[in-house]
């Protein structure tokens, strides 16, 4: 059950960059903050600053207590003006961070085989789960995870270092750098006959390209998977209704849901593509 | 100062508005504090003026299809196209929580056709818990109803008269900035029976990809708010005061106490906070906090002496 959020006062106690155009930010917050599930995410937003206006999304890739406050890292590419700006944060800043958000990726006790399938940052909640552990305990018997990263060079891999230790990785790029040759659902369809479709989860998140294609790919097999979609936002605690996503709904028709509350953690199957997949 | 703190007197803050005593004049302005209980986690909601709830149509409404918002220098563009539960399940499922506060809740409703305007009026009106209406004549996102009805006098006349004779709520009309001249519309709505008007809505606003080049909003069109409307909202605040009798609620990019200041100086008896909650969740709370410190250090004892205190000898 996830715990209530708050709004903190963080912290930046490191800020570097991981690969181009990446950074990762480790913020130190009170030790009130609420401990996030993985795939859940938290809004930040420099205090001092009128602008940009909103805080930005970012998905928890790391969370630790310790001596009297809590160490939350965040993993991050630069896409616009806000995430620009917080990777030029220096030591000592300080961060709004409301949180944590959302819903998170829930594992069934029956779930034998984990796969997670990562592009790009999306690594990072799924990064966060593997450290995190708590979800990963088998209610019964042993629990296989393994790991399907995809990016566009080997440089732009990211969280590699986690996966090696927690799990079975499998990489590739579009390059052909390192590992497949291809993108992560090239590489996964390909072993994707392996897995026994009753038992296995596919936890994913990445581009809206790769979550399309894995949706095709899935559409005609049994095989569960949740997704941690990604979406512009202002409010992140489900009021402003900006982030919706389209979902099927009963007799053929469309519904919105919102990818901060409601999400941003979804069945693929739930998601209504455009076009169809 | 610490003299003065203990000399404040209790209620210092509150207002009376169209019949309702508020305990303070901050509001939630519609379609940014969803039922409430999305802030309950960051607000006590009991301090509010008044919580004015997502805008209701009589039927559910799926909304616009994303990409949604879009932020803009110092604002942000929306077009969520009145998304919303319907009426009934509001009443079903939103408002028990909120009649757990003690609290103002105020309805915003719209409709696409002046009888759904009375339906929705008439459902609510049932309901235990709202205590008052706020009509919405001025959404710019959807095709049928919204600012068709706003942007007219007549029409919006007609609309209002509707609402107001379906009930015995006290009616607030919530006007447009998309108009030639503002005060002709908020006239309107006085004469059919409004008991207070609200404003400024949204101003619609567009914003442009260049690389793909298409509109950041697949409504191509959108809602601009936040502090890059505020300096229009409050001239329109300033024009109305001046047209009608009825009290004023300001809208538009208020963020601090100091910019709701200005407004109640400027002459609205009360404001709504809107997108500043997206923001800073507990805007609101601050707002109210840095309104009486104000009070406090300038020695006003109630808010009656300070709405409306504009002076402009000289100007």
């Amino acid at each position: 059950m996830a715990e209530k959020p708050s709004i903190a006062i963080g912290q930046v106690m490191e800020n570097r960059g991981v690969a181009p155009g990446h950074f990762l930010l480790t913020i130190r917050l009170p030790l009130s903050f609420a401990t996030p599930i993985p795939g859940q995410f938290v809004m930040i937003r420099d205090p001092d600053r009128g602008e940009p206006l909103l805080p930005r999304p970012i998905s928890v890739y790391g969370f630790q207590r310790e001596k009297g406050h809590a160490i939350l890292n965040l993993l991050c590419r630069i896409v616009g003006r806000g995430t620009s700006l917080f990777s030029r944060l220096n030591r000592g800043s300080t961060l709004t961070v409301l949180g944590p958000l959302g819903r998170g990726f829930t594992i069934d006790s029956d779930v034998r085989q984990l796969l997670l399938v990562a592009g790009g940052v999306g690594a990072a909640p799924l990064a966060f789960l593997l450290q995190e552990g708590s979800l990963l305990k088998p209610d019964s018997g042993k629990r296989q995870v393994t790991a399907y990263l995809g990016a566009g060079t080997a440089e732009l891999l990211t969280g590699l270092n986690r996966f090696q230790d927690f799990c079975d990785l499998r990489t590739a790029t579009d390059d052909g750098s390192c590992g497949y040759h291809g993108t992560v659902t090239e590489f996964l369809a390909v072993d994707l006959g392996e897995y026994d479709a009753k038992s296995t989860l596919i936890l994913a998140c990445g581009p809206g390209a790769m979550i399309r294609s894995l949706a095709l790919l899935l559409r005609d097999t049994r095989i569960r998977c949740q997704v941690s979609l990604e979406e512009r936002m202002a409010c992140g605690v489900g009021a402003c209704l900006g982030c919706a996503v389209a979902i099927k709904e009963g007799e053929g028709r469309t519904g919105y849901r919102r990818v901060c509350h409601d999400g941003p953690v979804f069945d693929i199957g739930e998601i209504l593509w455009d076009p169809p997949v | 100062m610490e003299a003065d703190k203990k000399t404040v007197v209790p209620g210092r803050l509150a207002v009376d508005i169209c019949g309702l005593r508020l305990k303070n004049p901050v509001m939630t302005a519609s379609g940014t504090f969803g039922y409430g209980e999305e802030y309950a986690p960051f607000c006590d909601l009991n301090r509010l003026g008044a919580i004015v709830v997502k805008g209701l149509s009589l039927e559910p409404r799926p909304g616009n299809p994303p990409p949604r918002i879009m932020e803009t220098r110092c604002g942000m563009l929306n077009a969520v196209g009145l998304q919303n539960i319907g009426v009934r399940a509001f009443i079903a499922e939103k408002l028990p929580f909120l009649r757990q506060f003690n609290v103002t809740v105020i309805a915003n409703i719209f409709g696409e056709t002046i009888d759904e305007y009375r339906r929705v009026t008439e459902v609510l009106t049932r309901a235990a818990g709202v205590h008052a209406i706020e009509v919405n004549i001025s959404c710019p996102n959807v095709k049928k109803g919204g600012v068709a009805f706003g942007a007219y006098p007549d029409a919006a006349a007609a609309v209002t008269k509707m609402v107001r004779g379906e009930t015995d709520l006290p009616v607030i009309v919530k006007l447009t900035p998309n108009v030639t001249d503002i005060t002709e519309i908020a006239r309107a709505v006085e004469a059919a029976g409004a008991d207070a008007v609200s404003l400024i809505n949204t101003l619609t606003g567009m914003s442009v990809d260049i690389e793909r080049r298409r509109p950041h909003l697949a409504n191509v069109t959108g809602g601009l708010s936040g502090p890059a409307v505020k300096p229009v909202a409050l001239r329109m605040v300033w024009q109305v005061v001046r047209s009608v009798k009825i009290p004023v609620i300001g809208i538009g990019g208020i963020s601090t106490a100091a910019d709701a200041l200005e407004f109640l100086i400027t002459g609205a008896s009360a404001v709504q906070i809107g997108t500043a909650n997206f923001i800073h969740p507990a805007a609101t709370m601050e707002i109210i906090d840095g309104i009486e410190d104000y009070m406090i250090r300038h020695r006003i004892g109630c808010m009656k002496d300070l709405i409306g205190s504009l002076q402009t000898e000289g100007c």
